[in-house]
């Protein structure tokens, strides 16, 4: 399961992936409603900040410092599973 | 690894008997365990916050840049704003990769060039993660010849830090290097190897991203090969006695010191061809946090703490697993950690670690992370902290929300009172004058550094301290 757009695919692949792709990584896996929708819930501002800044065993930046704050976004939708235009 | 339904049930039952106790106890758990809050997302001039895995290194980088090739890379280093910092996953706790200037991601100069089946050697892309390394060099039936505990890293920046894995006779990942492309400061692409600009490949081989940027690395692997890995628990006082023995008759053996139990983990890997059985479900996570919900309610009561863990970790019964090595001797770790380590003349290291653990069993009753003890065989890169010495590492870990100044305080003199090298991707508080006592070879690696960035475009505040160019 990668992203649709193949830059943010390169993305997902080089950082995301090594963690969201593997469950025993403890991090919620990608299109995991059941790990993502309590995350979602608390809003995409705070996944965004806690994307950027580190929170719990999500270190910053994803490790992906290649990643602009467009870019987190798009992951996070990804990985939540959430069209862009739900909010 | 430790037996939950002992571990429940003892801690359960203590914690009512200490009832008061208990109590004052959590209030300090809530306070020291909070998640301190993140430095702001941006700076005042919009530049975006980077910070690297424990979150203990932050900075605002003016430029953030990805290059997708050699020349595009060529072509950044020659315009970028100084000081230009390459980073792979951002896995060192040290200030290597903070820069005010320009921050270059490796992230897609990943994956593997070229490959000799011949001589199991395979030419790989420096921003290459480990975790993605191990199945690629599997699908051409080779694999690495160490790998180091966590699987996260980027090889580029696991070369740079000197980082290893464990076994009497392995060499840290650097020693399997047979040759490297380095973009320099002056915007030149140097190939290095044993038969070419020989003293640049010995002393930019563990290079903390100083000497110029790696785009590619040659690595000598070995025919894709499963292990029998064993995990069990001794008491540590046995541990350390069987510490020389169990170096010598498994190709990896490792230690976990569980402080404030009495107990040590000690885990073995070799080389087998029985059929596989898989690792199973992690279980470190849940041993790591039973260790923390033991420290949370009997900090204040060692003895009991202690009765309990030991008696907890006795009733749980060895591990084994059957794999390719790249499955078993790396690990997730997704627990966030920051960490000292050092690597000691092998000799030296099991006297060493002791004296750390009577030091923090005695000072620091909040710490519950084990240490991790391992062994290097030399190597002769400049810069390597194993260079002529047959090594013993001891790693100490602080909790990511927890303080890890005692690391700084009681840790680190024990350490450099045995001849430790640090690690360069761990905390340690040394600078130049220090390197240059404890690297026969320091001054040579400063002068072709020198030679090959006069201008220290690739320094940053931390290196120039490293480096005696302040």
């Amino acid at each position: 399961m990668l992203p649709a757009d193949a830059r943010l695919a390169g993305l997902y692949r080089a950082s995301c992936q090594n963690c969201h792709g593997h469950p025993e990584s403890g991090a919620p896996p990608a299109g995991y409603h059941f790990a993502w929708d309590p995350r979602w819930a608390q809003g995409l501002p705070t996944l965004l900040s806690h994307t950027i800044g580190g929170y719990n065993g999500m270190p910053a930046g994803g490790q992906c410092f290649a990643c602009a704050p467009a870019d987190y976004t798009s992951l996070i939708r990804f990985m939540a599973a959430r069209p862009s235009d739900e909010n | 690894m430790i037996s939950r339904r002992t571990l429940v049930t003892g801690t359960g039952a203590a914690a009512v008997a200490l009832g008061t106790v208990a109590a004052g106890e959590l209030a300090l758990r809530q306070q020291r365990d909070a998640e301190a809050p993140a430095p702001p997302a941006t700076d005042a001039n919009g530049h975006l916050l980077w910070r690297n895995w424990s979150g203990n290194q932050s900075a605002y980088p003016a430029a953030r840049v990805a290059p997708a090739s050699e020349d595009e890379l060529v072509s950044l280093v020659n315009t970028a704003t100084a000081p230009v910092r390459a980073v792979g996953a951002g896995h060192s706790f040290t200030a290597l990769v903070p820069t005010q200037g320009t921050l270059v991601s490796l992230d897609q100069l990943s994956g593997i060039v070229s490959h000799d089946a011949t001589k199991l050697q395979a030419t790989i892309r420096a921003g290459t993660r480990l975790g993605t390394l191990g199945p690629a060099l599997a699908d051409i039936g080779q694999e690495m010849l160490t790998l180091p505990d966590i699987n996260k890293q980027a090889l580029g920046g696991a070369l740079a830090t000197g980082t290893h894995g464990t076994g009497q006779t392995l060499q840290a990942i650097h020693g399997s290097v047979q040759s490297f492309r380095l973009v320099t400061a002056k915007g030149d692409i140097v190939e290095a190897s044993r038969d070419s600009n020989v003293e640049i490949f010995q002393a930019a081989r563990v290079g903390l991203g100083a000497f110029g940027i790696l785009t590619e690395v040659t690595l000598q692997n070995r025919v894709l090969t499963r292990i029998r890995k064993r995990v069990y628990a001794m008491p540590t006082r046995d541990a350390m006695d069987a510490w020389p023995g169990l170096k010598a008759q498994h190709r990896n053996a490792e230690m976990y010191i569980l402080p404030f139990t009495g107990m040590t983990a000690v885990i073995t890997g070799d080389p087998t061809t029985d059929p596989v059985v898989p690792r199973g479900p992690d279980t470190d996570v849940d041993t790591l946090m039973d260790l923390k919900a033991l420290r949370d309610w009997l900090a204040v009561l060692p003895p009991l703490r202690r009765y309990i863990a030991r008696k907890a970790i006795e009733t749980t019964p060895s591990s084994e697993a059957v794999d390719d090595g790249w499955k078993l001797l790396s690990n997730e770790r997704p627990v966030r950690f920051n960490e000292m380590e050092f690597h000691l003349p092998a000799e030296a290291q099991t006297q060493a670690a002791l004296e750390v653990l009577t030091a923090v069993e005695t000072n620091r009753p909040d710490v519950f992370f084990p240490f991790e003890i391992r062994s290097i065989a030399q190597d002769d890169a400049y810069l390597s902290p194993f260079y002529n010495r047959e090594s013993g590492s001891i790693a100490v870990h602080a909790y990511y929300r927890n303080d890890y100044s005692f690391l700084f305080e009681i840790v680190e003199p024990i350490l450099r009172r045995h001849g430790g090298r640090p690690h360069w991707g761990k905390l340690n508080s040394l600078t130049a004058s220090d390197f240059a006592l404890l690297y026969p070879r320091w001054k040579d690696a400063v002068q072709i550094r020198q030679t090959l960035d006069p201008d220290g475009k690739f320094l940053n505040p931390y290196l120039r301290k490293v480096f005696g160019n302040a």
